[in-house]
């Protein structure tokens, strides 16, 4: 009887194990397959049994590096997520400053209108932008683009900054007051030092989001302002003799920023989901 | 003392400003266009008042739209939360430190990658002919299979594809979430002889139901941004089977007849269902969480 259930527990251990490495394997699996099918010549992706020997080439890479509108996506990218996420945080961060520091009723109001932002539907914000800067004549531009961007890092940048500095000790910000600091230079001086690292993270989250973004500039742009997601996806819709390793390599280089981030971001989500839930116990 | 107070004003306000402008200018503009029958590329516009929501209430393939927006929201809620929660525990079970980390930093890249990119990977990792994921079809029966060609799978397969993005890195807070507990209620359970299934069944996730509910909260609004899977995977076909409600939106007023007046009547409809909808989840759950 002993044994039995011995056994039953080991092969419930085992099933446990499985489980985990056929999930982290469907984690990695893909992204390095993209990468391998990157590095090859359209004969050795096209074919039926996937190819793991082959001889690897940069040319996908050159290819898209010196394409006129990839070149073009890549800049407007760097251009209009750089500018968004820049304003997001330079507007963001003191408001949330100021939302940790000070509490009452129009605090919380505040945080629940800066989540409803989330909850806007892309389509009903593109759509009216949309007619709106074809009417100013800046349709097709980065700086509109910018401008849009900025609701998404703006909001983004509050809602997670906002615990990043309500963890900066109070003791430290009342010292300063009494060496005579106001509550700029204590900002500026101790509550962004401090908090610091975990502000790089909520940064680093409003990067993703405005680098990752898709719909929006979908319908804000048609030629001039492109980003590069969709001219990657312009790529994909390519009807026959697709170029495979092209889309490869452009999927490769579109993932690459944000990828970067994941060591910031891990360790963010490190200290904010563990410091939240102790919050939420007491 | 003056200072400090009127810190807060300019600290607050350049950014409320902002936000306020650009959330209620393109809101109130939405809500204007929607009573005219404004087109791409004509100027004159009129006001038809509410003809273009008469118009919706008739249109089937709207209908259909608010129906595969309804599936496509349980379905991947529900199956994410699943996953994570399943994929959460085991990680907290089996894992030591060293094991946790290698597996967290692997878990976040899928959710890291841009919508375009995931949707791609995996069109082409089921593609019929040359997909690495439908290779072992191919090699066990000989016959190429297109999951995207027929309704009922094209939904699950891009569904597969949401859940593929988020659940993992869900499993991932499940973990730093469990990691929080205190170890009392685990050895008062364990002297009283439960299984660890048991545990974690009737005492672990429990505990954990406020930040799972919160948890849950954000993929529903997470899972109404479909559009980039669905447009590079499907483009809302075969048909209209996987065509979600922006996705018809997107189609009406850029693709097929640039009829934008009816896209945005559409698009106010959205925008009030999902404000109400989650205004009311969020002050409920709130209450809920308060009286437990």
């Amino acid at each position: 009887m002993a044994s039995h259930r011995l056994s039953a527990r080991g092969a419930g251990r085992w099933l446990a194990d499985a489980t985990l490495a056929l999930a982290a394997f469907a984690a990695i699996a893909p992204v390095v397959w993209t990468f391998v099918n990157s590095l090859k010549n359209r004969v050795d992706i096209a074919t039926s049994v996937p190819r793991l020997v082959f001889t690897p080439t940069l040319d996908n890479y050159v290819y898209v590096l010196t394409r006129e509108s990839a070149r073009g996506g890549l800049v407007n990218s760097l251009v209009v997520t750089g500018a968004s996420v820049a304003l997001g945080a330079l507007l963001g961060l003191p408001c949330a400053y100021a939302l940790a520091r000070r509490t009452g009723r129009w605090t919380h109001d505040l945080q629940f209108f800066v989540l409803s932002i989330r909850f806007m539907p892309p389509v009903a914000v593109a759509i009216p932008l949309m007619v709106i800067w074809l009417g100013l004549d800046l349709y097709d531009s980065r700086l509109s683009l910018v401008v849009t961007y900025l609701l998404l890092t703006l909001s983004s940048t509050i809602w997670l900054a906002t615990p990043a500095f309500r963890r900066v000790p109070r003791e430290i910000e009342e010292a300063a007051a009494i060496d005579g600091y106001g509550p700029f230079s204590t900002f500026l001086r101790i509550a962004l030092p401090v908090a610091g690292r975990s502000l790089a993270g909520a940064v680093a989250f409003s990067f993703v989001l405005a680098w990752n973004e898709f719909l929006i500039a979908l319908m804000l742009t048609t030629s001039d302002a492109k980003t590069l997601p969709i001219v990657a996806s312009e790529l994909t819709q390519l009807g026959r003799d697709v170029p495979w390793g092209i889309l490869n390599a452009s999927v490769i280089l579109l993932s690459l920023p944000p990828l970067l981030m994941i060591g910031v971001l891990n360790g963010f989500l490190t200290t904010t989901v563990a410091r939240g839930a102790r919050r939420g116990q007491h | 003392m003056n200072v400090r107070r009127l810190a807060t004003p300019a600290f607050v306000g350049p950014s409320v400003l902002t936000l306020a402008v650009l959330a209620f200018v393109p809101t109130v503009f939405a809500l204007w266009i929607s009573l005219q029958d404004r087109e791409l590329g004509q100027p004159d516009a009129h006001f038809v008042w509410f003809r273009n929501f008469v118009q919706l209430a008739q249109d089937r393939r709207f209908l259909n739209a608010m129906r595969v927006s309804a599936v496509w929201e349980v379905l991947t809620v529900a199956s994410t939360m699943a996953v994570a929660v399943l994929l959460g525990v085991l990680m907290f079970d089996r894992c030591g430190p060293r094991m946790r980390r290698t597996l967290t930093l692997a878990f976040i890249v899928p959710v890291l990658l841009p919508r375009v990119s995931a949707a791609f990977v995996w069109k082409f990792a089921f593609h019929p002919l040359f997909g690495a994921a439908t290779w072992p079809w191919r090699a066990l029966t000989g016959e190429p299979v297109d999951l995207l060609a027929s309704p009922v799978s094209a939904l699950l397969t891009v569904a597969f594809v949401d859940v593929w993005q988020w659940s993992l890195f869900f499993a991932v807070i499940v973990l730093k979430l469990l990691e929080t507990l205190p170890p009392q209620p685990f050895e008062a359970a364990r002297v009283d002889r439960a299984k660890p299934w048991e545990i974690y069944a009737w005492v672990a996730v429990p505990m954990l139901r406020g930040p799972l509910l919160s948890l849950a909260f954000v993929k529903m609004i997470e899972s109404l941004r479909s559009f980039d899977l669905i447009y590079v995977m499907t483009r809302g076909g075969p048909g209209i089977s996987t065509e979600t409600l922006d996705m018809y939106a997107f189609s009406q007023g850029f693709i097929e007849s640039g009829r934008i007046s009816y896209a945005s009547s559409m698009a106010v409809l959205m925008m009030v269902v999902t404000t109400v909808a989650f205004t009311t989840l969020w002050n409920w759950s709130r209450r809920w969480q308060a009286t437990v």
